[in-house]
């Protein structure tokens, strides 16, 4: 044992380390400011851990809990693969005698360690009196010491090899991660944790997760550029590591993420931007309108030829000249090589176009206030620059058009043109993933009522452990595997979400607890564990639903989501726009009736207290808290045998706070 | 049977004398006479005229062509009588399938048999199953443009002819695979250098044919068959100035043909029936104005060149040992496969690349050179990968390869090799540079300083003794823009650098002292402006091709670039000239033109063999003008010519004095379309009741009609993977053949 821990001590420390440096080289993110303490509400759920949660200080937690969670996730990932089978197996050892515990009735096991290390961390903390200049002093204390630990403690120590293991594989691994806070469109913040092989779709996911929001395709990352009033979509493909080390230290830029309808405009409306300019003198009106199968056929004809179809578009454009705040107009045209203008006294035939820019090196934004910035004939202004530029500079070209949909035109084209099919592949894809989220949503409310009916525990073990890794794989673009990834999906969204919503009072989640238990391990242990007194006939129930539900009962038909029409999107949005978009919509009101009494309901409860805006309330990060407290809980059950080790990682974690600050 | 005589010698049954020459419609071929009745079957007759010949021979492939109906008789069931045959019939007995030289798409000529009796849609596809080109839907046929008659006769070097008339396919079975190639090229080495030269891309053309070569010099000289007439503006017998006259295009033509009238062409165009060129002797048009533009002379060319796909190669005029060209017709390529189709992908290849190379799709300076860059990559990969191969690539032996060999002979005789060979190891590189910082105010010039490229790293230093120390400035050239500014005569040797800051970008200069300095350090800058290192294992190969232009640039370019190929031309570079369009060839010089190749060379010079071409073609389908086939219409209620462009997805009504787009449809919102072959006349209903008429003035409407048809056809085609062709459909849309 102690060998063992010594050694997973020094892994620890290694990997945290080299987090250390990692975060340090990117200044930027590295840790959230200072914000609003979460409303007390959101806490109240677990009443023994109130003074807990006063003392704590929500930021350091976060950060804790997302590097942590991420780590789970990471870790679990690795195992998955390696210890599949002896995991299956222990878990069925488990599985019987830990019915109060879900936690190990998931596939979790290796998370599950994880978790209490992570736990243990700040338990630690406490109990060594660490410095006093230390921001973590604040941080947690002891918690009220949950029953099951005897268990949890047990299953640490079996687990321990396994989580060497897995930071072995880790450390080889040598991934770069960084928190990356995210803006969210009601002035919260989130921070997570993001790999450097993680795409925008993949980062969009996971806050799809942490969210609740509908998960429709108009989701994205959004980076902004306050100081020199730029912004842009991020492109699902895009890897956001390799954006934001662009980014100099001291930079103002944000993540954010938000709803743009621009995003996949083109293929909601593809005869807006391809049949546009030729028929001048048919009104409008009749290109708006089209039917679905025209428009499936313009798509089609436009992204799956042998070589994609870049919008013809042409017309005068104003240009910035270098460095000055004059405007000349000329004549642009869009081609698939680049954006062209015809020279003064030439005529606009291909042989005489001058190359105004190629794509290769620059990404288009979008301009903000142009007009009162540098005195834009209008505010519809583009923005072409080399991404690693971030001052003013000569080299940023603007451009400005005469209207929106002019604007919108000519971003959606340059955006083809420099993208391609991946663009498209990046649609359908999110498509599928807003199909998932929508047929969940449907089902969820439909899979309440049969909890009862029990599969054997093994199934539900089974099907479980694939669904540990909750991370996205990456660069699947082909069809078959974005069909994969939507099965996936199925999967992973109904564990996570539970997961999720259980810091709500939400009734799905609890049934589904067993699985969720694997992805964001600690929230869902935590509740289970922490409030195992007032909550047991919930869980009880909830494990009884879960379990026995494999994904066929609740998802009756997994893979069938493919790419849905925009006809059936819909239909979630209007439920939940209304509705704070960080909710699981489904939980809170089928659960309100039954079990809100035995589970202190946490979101819904705070927008009571604050009705008169609701939806701020509602937005409050959900996710952060739950995990916070998970922490102090579980923490006092893997304590006994590893404080050297525990000690360590948090000596790191809080020589890594001070670097950071 | 018929011929049933008294003693006398007298025929007592209605039969009579049919009189059948054998043979290729030769006049003065054997003939032999039969005695036939009405009621004869084709088929008899056929065992009788071969009883006739006594002669041992394979007959399965004759049939009898009758010659003033231009028809074969192959529905061997029918009688005489059902046929109308009577005594006085022109029958010619010969075989169906004869031999043809086609002009591939590469320019090469090939000798193969093609069928024909059988609507030309079949033919070509049983001539692509040959060649393993699949969907032969997409191609067809055109006439050759007669050959020159003048002069020239001299300059033509001996072509290179192959030969594939004695390769017979087994019919229905798809052709498999032998050796890396279908089986039935794998019979001899004749068939095996003609499957190569079908697969393997063509070196680029002499730059000197490129400009002899007519090259449409404006959207008319893109409409079928016609370009501008300048001479006979304001000709006093037309009523209008004559825009036409027979283009360059055909290159049949002497250049001094007179002037065609807009009057005329329309009434010689008339009389002429639609489908293409008349059964009996060519008709004299009756010309108003008693005009003699257009004399006999010109009426092979002003028939329309695509043949029509759904009448046989006889009835077209087409005689055994004709020149054909095979070319890809409808620009929508279906499904195009690397691995399963090197020949058509090469063939559509060249096609784009001739296409781009004489004007007939414009593009940008830009575009052309990632053409010219591509090209140059394929030329390279495809003549490296075939090393060994047929002896008799003189033509092919190109001297870009002679180039790299003459550069590795040298770096492995100079000291250099252990230079190259430690980079290769660790990558870094050190050495003396001058640098030049561009400032506002600033006078200095180039500066010697100690540089230091590390990964993807450039630091710079006062002198070699600080180097431990802090660099004067240190870049990282990830994301940097790399431009070469080099002049090998003037032995300058710079590169500059634009390395992108978050103040914006940085421009840095670095001087080399001479190439093999330049080639070692430009190729680090490339591969670092790409994120990755000189550890990276294309540096050694980037570095190579950096010399090797350089060499071509010294040899090559430095003249005029005019040069012709000579028998000695390996000793001489590689001719960019080659590679682009005339246009091009007289706005820069080689040497402005080569350095710009290899800076879009280095974004394609990952690519493989298929991947380049697959890219080539892709950067052709994207250009604006792409896949747009022209035609002179006259719409109805207008009263001047215009231009329709046929797409594959849209028709385009465009202005034909300015070149701009009036108006397009596209064919999803087509409802129906008629022609009226009298009036030549096609009239097309759209969607909403918007209908459009118009008459061809270019060429016939046939025409137009084949190409909406064939795309519509096209269009229908499905993933399914079901490579089989619904003929009775393309012909149903494209024949118009019930019109007659």
């Amino acid at each position: 044992m102690g060998e063992s821990n010594d050694d997973i001590d020094q892994m620890f420390s290694n990997l945290l380390g080299e987090m250390d440096l990692l975060t340090q080289s990117l200044g930027v993110d590295t840790l959230p400011p200072p914000e609003s303490k979460p409303p007390r509400a959101e806490f109240n759920y677990s009443v023994g851990f109130k003074d807990l949660n006063e003392s704590l200080n929500a930021l350091e937690d976060q950060d804790l809990d997302a590097l942590m969670a991420d780590l789970v996730a990471d870790i679990s990932e690795a195992e998955q693969r390696t210890i599949q089978a002896q995991k299956e197996s222990s878990q069925n050892q488990h599985h019987p005698a830990s019915v109060e515990v879900p936690d190990f009735s998931g596939a979790a096991a290796l998370s599950y360690g994880a978790n209490v290390t992570a736990i243990s961390v700040s338990q630690y903390e406490n109990d060594l009196p660490p410095p006093p200049a230390d921001p973590m002093l604040n941080l947690p204390l002891p918690p009220p010491p949950p029953e099951p630990l005897s268990q949890e403690e047990e299953a640490a120590q079996a687990k321990a090899d396994k989580i060497k293991l897995a930071l072995e594989k880790l450390k080889e691994a040598k991934v770069k991660k960084l928190v990356v806070k995210v803006h969210m469109n009601d002035n919260s913040t989130k921070s997570l944790m993001v790999d450097e092989r993680q795409l925008a779709r993949d980062v969009l996911d996971n806050l799809f997760e942490k969210t609740h929001c509908d998960c429709n395709v108009d989701w994205c990352l959004y980076e902004i550029y306050p100081e020199l009033q730029i912004e842009r979509i991020f492109e699902d493909h895009e890897n956001v590591i390799e954006v934001l080390s662009d980014w100099t230290r001291d930079t103002e830029n944000k993540v954010l993420f938000l709803e743009k309808e621009e995003k996949y405009a083109v293929f909601k409306n593809p005869q807006n931007f391809y049949l546009n300019n030729k028929g001048r003198k048919e009104g409008k009106e009749t290109n708006e309108k089209m039917n679905a199968k025209n428009k499936e056929s313009l798509l089609e004809e436009s992204f799956c030829g042998t070589s994609i179809i870049v919008p013809e578009l042409e017309g005068a454009l104003s240009l910035k000249e270098d460095g000055k705040k004059t405007w000349k107009r000329r004549y642009f045209l869009l081609r698939a090589s680049g954006i062209y203008y015809v020279p003064k006294g030439k005529t606009k035939t291909s042989r005489d176009l001058a190359c105004f820019i190629q794509f290769e090196n620059v990404n288009i934004y979008y301009g903000i206030q142009c007009k009162m910035k540098y005195k834009a004939p209008t505010d519809y202004c583009f923005v072409l620059k080399h991404p690693q530029i971030q001052k003013e500079s000569q080299y940023i070209k603007y451009l400005c058009c005469d209207d929106a949909r002019t604007l919108n035109q000519w971003v959606m084209g340059i955006r083809i043109a420099k993208y391609g099919k991946t663009l498209y592949d990046n649609y359908q894809r999110a498509m599928a993933r807003a199909g998932l989220a929508s047929r969940w949503t449907n089902q969820s409310t439909v899979s309440t009522a049969p909890p009862a009916t029990s599969a054997a525990p093994s199934t539900g073990l089974k099907t479980s452990t694939p669904q540990a890794n909750g991370q996205i794989p990456q660069a699947a673009h082909s069809v078959s595997a974005v069909l994969e990834e939507a099965q996936r999906h199925v999967e992973t969204t109904k564990d996570k979400k539970p997961a999720l919503g259980n810091q709500g009072p939400g009734a799905p989640e609890v049934h589904q607890l067993p699985k969720s238990s694997l992805p964001p391990p600690p929230p869902v242990r935590r509740s289970s564990d922490v409030c195992s007194s007032p909550a047991t006939a919930a869980r009880a129930r909830g494990l009884g639903g879960g379990f026995p539900a494999p994904p066929e009962d609740s998802l009756p038909p997994p893979p069938p989501p493919p790419p849905l029409d925009e006809d059936e999107l819909p239909p979630p949005p209007p439920d939940f726009h209304d509705a704070p978009p960080d909710f699981v919509p489904p939980p809170p009101p089928s659960f309100a009736g039954d079990v809100g009494s035995a589970l202190p309901p946490p979101p819904p409860p705070p927008p009571a207290p604050e009705a008169a805006r609701p939806p701020r309330v509602a937005l409050k990060r959900p996710p952060a808290p739950p995990k916070r407290k998970e922490s102090p809980g579980p923490a006092v059950g893997g304590g006994s045998g590893e404080q050297d080790f525990m000690s360590d990682l948090m000596k790191a974690l809080q020589k890594k706070r001070g670097n950071m600050s | 049977m018929a011929g049933m005589k008294t003693a006398t010698g007298d025929y007592i049954d209605s039969s009579w004398e049919l009189r059948v020459f054998v043979g290729e419609d030769d006049p003065e071929a054997e003939s032999v006479t039969l005695r036939v009745t009405g009621e004869s079957h084709i088929g008899g007759v056929l065992l009788k005229i071969v009883e006739e010949i006594k002669r041992k021979q394979d007959w399965s492939d004759h049939a009898i062509w009758w010659e003033q109906k231009r028809q074969w008789l192959l529905q061997t069931h029918w009688t005489l009588d059902k046929y109308g045959i009577l005594a006085d019939a022109r029958l010619f007995f010969g075989p169906q399938h004869r031999p043809v030289i086609l002009r591939l798409p590469n320019r090469r000529a090939l000798r193969l048999r093609a069928s024909f009796s059988q609507p030309l849609f079949q033919a070509v596809a049983a001539i692509c199953r040959l060649l393993s080109i699949r969907h032969p839907e997409e191609l067809s046929l055109l006439r050759a443009p007669e050959k020159k008659e003048k002069k020239k006769k001299e300059k033509e070097p001996e072509e290179e002819l192959y030969d594939l008339t004695k390769v017979v396919l087994a019919g229905g079975v798809a052709p498999a695979l032998f050796r890396g190639m279908p089986a039935h090229f794998s019979d001899s080495a004749q068939t095996e250098a003609c499957y190569h030269m079908l697969s393997r891309p063509q070196p680029p053309p002499d730059p000197l044919l490129l400009q002899r070569l007519p090259r449409p010099s404006s959207l008319l000289d893109k409409t079928q068959l016609h370009s501008r007439c300048t001479a006979c503006r304001g000709h006093p017998g037309a009523r209008s100035p004559c825009v036409w006259a027979p283009t360059s295009r055909a290159r049949a033509l002497p250049v001094s043909l007179p002037p065609i009238h807009t009057a005329c062409l329309q009434a010689f165009l008339t009389c002429v029936p639609a489908l293409g060129p008349p059964a009996q002797p060519r008709p004299t048009p009756v010309m108003p104005q008693h005009c003699t533009c257009i004399g006999p002379d010109l009426f092979p060319v002003l028939w329309t060149r695509w043949l029509d796909s759904s009448r046989c190669l006889m009835q077209q005029g087409i005689k055994a040992g004709d020149m054909l060209w095979l070319r890809f017709k409808y620009y929508s390529f279906f499904d195009l496969d690397p691995k399963t189709d090197p020949v058509r992908l090469t063939q559509l290849y060249e096609q784009a690349r001739w296409d781009l190379l004489l004007e007939e799709t414009d593009c940008t300076e830009e575009e052309m050179m990632v053409f010219a860059a591509l090209q140059y990559h394929i030329n390279k990969l495809s003549q490296s990968g075939e090393v060994g191969e047929t002896a008799g690539t003189d033509l092919g032996l190109d001297d870009l390869d002679a180039a790299l060999n003459n550069l590795e002979v040298k770096l492995e005789g100079s000291a250099s090799t252990d230079v190259l060979n430690n980079l290769t190891t660790i990558p870094e590189l050190k050495d003396h540079l001058r640098i030049f910082r561009p400032r506002k105010l600033t006078l200095k010039g180039y500066r010697q300083h100690w540089v230091v490229f590390k990964e993807t790293t450039l630091s710079y230093y006062k002198s070699q003794d600080e180097a431990p120390g802090d660099p004067i400035q240190q870049l990282n050239l990830k994301g940097c823009e790399v431009v070469p500014d080099v002049n090998v005569s003037g032995q300058k040797f710079c590169i500059k650098l634009l390395v992108p800051s978050p103040e914006g970008m940085s421009e840095i200069y670095l001087r080399c002292q001479d190439e093999k300095q330049y080639a070692r350090w430009m190729a680090g800058c490339r591969l670092a402006s790409k994120g990755r290192t000189m550890a990276d294992s294309s540096y050694a190969s980037e570095v190579q091709a950096i010399l090797a232009f350089l060499s071509l640039q010294r040899t090559g370019g430095g003249g005029s670039g005019n040069h012709p190929q000579g028998p000695d031309a390996s000793a001489e570079g590689l001719n960019p000239y080659g590679l682009v369009a005339p246009r091009f060839q007289r706005k820069f010089k080689a040497k402005q033109l080569t350095p710009r190749i290899l800076e879009a060379h280095q974004n394609v010079a990952q690519l493989s063999l298929s991947e380049a071409q697959l890219r080539f073609i892709q950067a052709w389908q994207s250009l604006p003008d792409f896949g747009i086939s022209y035609v002179v219409v006259r719409f109805k209620g207008s009263k001047k010519d215009e231009i329709l462009g046929i797409a594959n997805n849209r028709l385009i009504r465009i202005d034909l004095a300015v070149g701009d787009v009036v108006k397009t449809w596209r064919f999803s919102n087509m409802r129906q379309w008629n022609v009226n072959w009298d009036i030549r006349q096609v009239a097309i209903e759209f969607d909403e009741h918007i209908n459009v008429a118009f008459s061809c003035v270019s060429a016939s409407c046939r025409i137009v009609h084949e190409y909406i048809g064939g795309y519509i056809f096209l269009s229908t085609r499905e993933r399914a993977r079901g490579e089989e062709l619904d003929e009775d459909l393309f012909l149903q849309l494209t024949g118009g053949h019930e019109a007659f």
